[in-house]
């Protein structure tokens, strides 16, 4: 009863897989930010993308705002937002046993999607953009998923070159490399503690204006995204930033073409065996961790 | 106060509450937990303003058994396990004087245990998998058509205009499930192909990969056995790749006003399935829309209209049978044959639902026609569907 393969069909599901993939690398790199820098889980990761396709939907709903323009807005909202987490709770759970900032960021994560259930409603919203797709062959490329790829694409190059280039981003490596070593050299360790939880976050929420022209926005579509980014961090190396960017791609791929070999339901399952798998023989990932 | 007195105090209380049992009575409790957070919040609370209509309107005319009628709503957050234990809650420690079913087959197939457990009588309004009422329960009753029926619209509809092959894809739930199994009996019935069936896990959000093989196996109709989140990703997903069925149905999701709200344009020429609407010509059904859109500001959907049906039914069993006793409200249900606002309502020894009848609507420049059957439908189906590229 099953279809037979064509190359369309490969070459169709491969471009799904990067375009979904290059999503998935932006997002993770916020979520490898935060571990590299502070060793600490981020579990509310992905409500803070659900807070920033939120910040998206009421721009594009009340004001009207070209939703891929609101993308400056929501990063900003949510940088703020960031940083106060970072200064009022995280930053107490730094120096702490990983199970504290697990148990701490796990707590944020549930207050901010029942506080978005209480604010929004569970009810689903759509920020009804830009559908339909351009024909490349007998592929189709979606339009929205097409731009968000691109600008994920350019947002992530902008992220490394800020941390490759830039005094602050010499600062937030060095600080992820070895903490005492960089305070010695005079970095003011707890406001890069501050300024990366920020950058993470509002990496996390240019997710969310993207996802927010591809998918139905509701409070609860978050949490699979730190699912998705802790298993990016890990096949990738965590806190290894160039590995984020691999393991994304890696991620879309699997996802894709396991669901194209196999069935819808077992691509869920091949992904999590990948990740225990990772864990048991290269626990460091494919390019090793902490390596900045 | 002295002994003495407290103790006349006692005394004169104890013969109060014993010579005025009915002024000393509370309300009827009626108990349900619905999906108010989750996959199925939106359906779940559809059904949840149906129970709070049903409650306004028992108690304007003088409530249950000359109590008043208060219903006690938890949020099992769509998670079978959650309604379990919020059943058991509802049955042990708010002792409930009677209980109604919760959203989704998954969920009142879970908590049908507890109910049965405790000889509650369990009105199961949204429950529509056939399985759940012939496993020998006593207790269960059944509102609305069964799961096997829903895209029986689309298939007739499909056969008479020669269509010739079918793809079925659905979530990998109960209700979806049956569903998907039943689309693929009639279609088989009907002299339809089978090409390709697959399924899905609930929550699931990405559909390129499955859309890509649907694409590929090119079938005449698309029935997808949909809860309402996948139905709008699906419909997203198919323009976003350019799957052109010649008819696409879902089952659960089309009907629901949001659908076209959130999808727009897109939702046009898509089949849904309903178990009601608010054209149809029940008796009150009329009277149930205007007063559903005077109090919660929007318009009710098939979930709130079984929803309130439900309720309604089970205030009649009460009623019949004179006392809140499961087993007389029991034969009381069994016995029952009426016609509601919902449509026609009778059930055959396990409390499976025979009478009730579905109807298939289509989106026709962003409003719902139904379209089948041609006894109760208010407008031609728009057929055949039009390319993405072309509409």
């Amino acid at each position: 009863m099953n279809v037979v393969l064509t190359p369309a069909m490969l070459g169709q599901v491969v471009v799904s897989g990067l375009l979904a993939g290059a999503l998935y690398s932006m997002v993770a790199l916020g979520l490898a930010l935060i571990f590299g820098v502070m060793r600490v889980i981020n579990i509310a990761h992905g409500p803070m993308l659900m807070l920033g396709a939120y910040t998206t939907w009421i721009l594009f709903d009340r004001f009207g705002m070209n939703p891929y323009l609101t993308l400056p807005l929501s990063a900003a909202v949510m940088f703020l937002l960031g940083a106060l987490l970072q200064r009022t709770l995280v930053f107490r759970v730094v120096d702490a046993p990983e199970l504290s900032s697990l148990l701490l960021t796990f707590g944020v994560s549930i207050a901010l999607v029942n506080i978005a259930q209480l604010v929004f409603t569970s009810d689903l919203r759509s920020v009804e953009f830009l559908t339909g797709s351009i024909a490349l062959g007998p592929i189709a490329l979606s339009k929205s998923r097409l731009i968000a790829c691109a600008f994920a694409a350019a947002i992530t190059a902008l992220a490394f070159l800020f941390l490759q280039k830039t005094r602050l981003g010499k600062a937030i490596r060095a600080t992820s490399q070895s903490r005492e070593v960089a305070m010695v050299c005079g970095i003011d360790v707890q406001r890069i503690h501050l300024i990366s939880f920020g950058i993470a976050c509002a990496l996390a929420a240019c997710g969310g204006t993207l996802v927010a022209v591809m998918v139905a926005i509701q409070p609860e579509m978050g949490q699979i995204w730190t699912f998705k980014s802790f298993l990016v961090i890990v096949l990738g190396g965590a806190g290894n930033y160039p590995g984020a960017l691999l393991g994304g791609l890696l991620l879309g791929l699997i996802e894709q073409l396991s669901s194209l070999f196999l069935t819808t339901q077992l691509s869920e399952a091949v992904a999590y065996v990948l990740l225990v798998l990772a864990l048991l023989v290269r626990p460091s990932g494919l390019l090793g961790g902490r390596q900045t | 106060m002295t002994p003495k007195a407290l103790g006349a105090l006692v005394v004169a209380l104890i013969i109060a509450a014993v010579s005025f049992p009915v002024g000393a009575q509370g309300p009827v409790k009626i108990g349900a937990s619905l999906s108010l957070t989750g996959t199925y919040a939106q359906p779940g609370r559809f059904q949840h303003e149906g129970y709070q209509l049903c409650q306004k309107d028992l108690n304007a005319k003088g409530g249950l058994l000359g109590r008043q009628v208060e219903f006690v709503v938890y949020d099992d957050q769509s998670n079978p396990a959650t309604g379990v234990r919020l059943y058991e809650k509802l049955i042990t420690e708010d002792k409930v004087d009677g209980v109604m079913g919760p959203y989704s087959s998954a969920i009142s197939e879970a908590v049908a245990s507890v109910t049965e457990k405790y000889n509650k009588v369990n009105v199961a309004p949204l429950a529509a998998t056939t399985s759940i009422f012939k496993k020998g329960r006593k207790y269960m009753f059944m509102v609305i058509s069964p799961a096997e029926v829903y895209l029986e619209g689309l298939i007739d509809i499909a056969a008479k205009r020669g269509l010739k092959t079918v793809a079925i894809i659905n979530e990998d739930t109960l209700f979806p499930k049956t569903s998907a199994q039943g689309t693929a009996d009639l279609a088989k019935k009907a002299g339809l192909q089978v090409v390709f069936t697959e399924a899905y896990p609930k929550g699931n959000q990405d559909f390129s990969a499955l859309l890509t093989k649907v694409k590929a196996a090119n079938p005449d109709v698309l029935a997808a056995a949909t809860y309402f989140d996948d139905a709008v990703a699906i419909a997203r997903q198919m323009r976003e790749l350019s799957v052109n069925p010649k008819m696409l149905g879902v089952t659960v999701g089309g009907d629901i006003p949001k659908f076209q709200e959130l999808l727009k344009g897109t939702a046009d020429y898509i089949y849904g399935s309903s178990q009601w609407e608010a054209t149809l010509p029940y008796p009150g059904a009329k009277e149930f829309n205007e007063a559903y859109i005077k109090q919660f500001k929007q318009e009710p959907s098939y979930h709130s209209a079984a929803g309130y049906a439900g309720c309604m039914l089970y205030a009649e069993g009460v009623k019949k049978a004179g006392s809140l006793d499961a087993d007389k409200v029991r034969e009381a249900l069994l016995a029952l044959k009426t016609r509601t606002m919902f449509g026609d309502y009778q059930v055959d020894k396990d409390g499976f639902q025979t009478a009730h009848k579905m109807v298939l609507l289509q989106w026709q420049d962003g409003k719902r026609v139904v379209v089948w059957p041609d006894d109760l439908s208010s407008g031609k189906p728009r057929f055949p569907t039009p390319p993405w590229n072309a509409r």
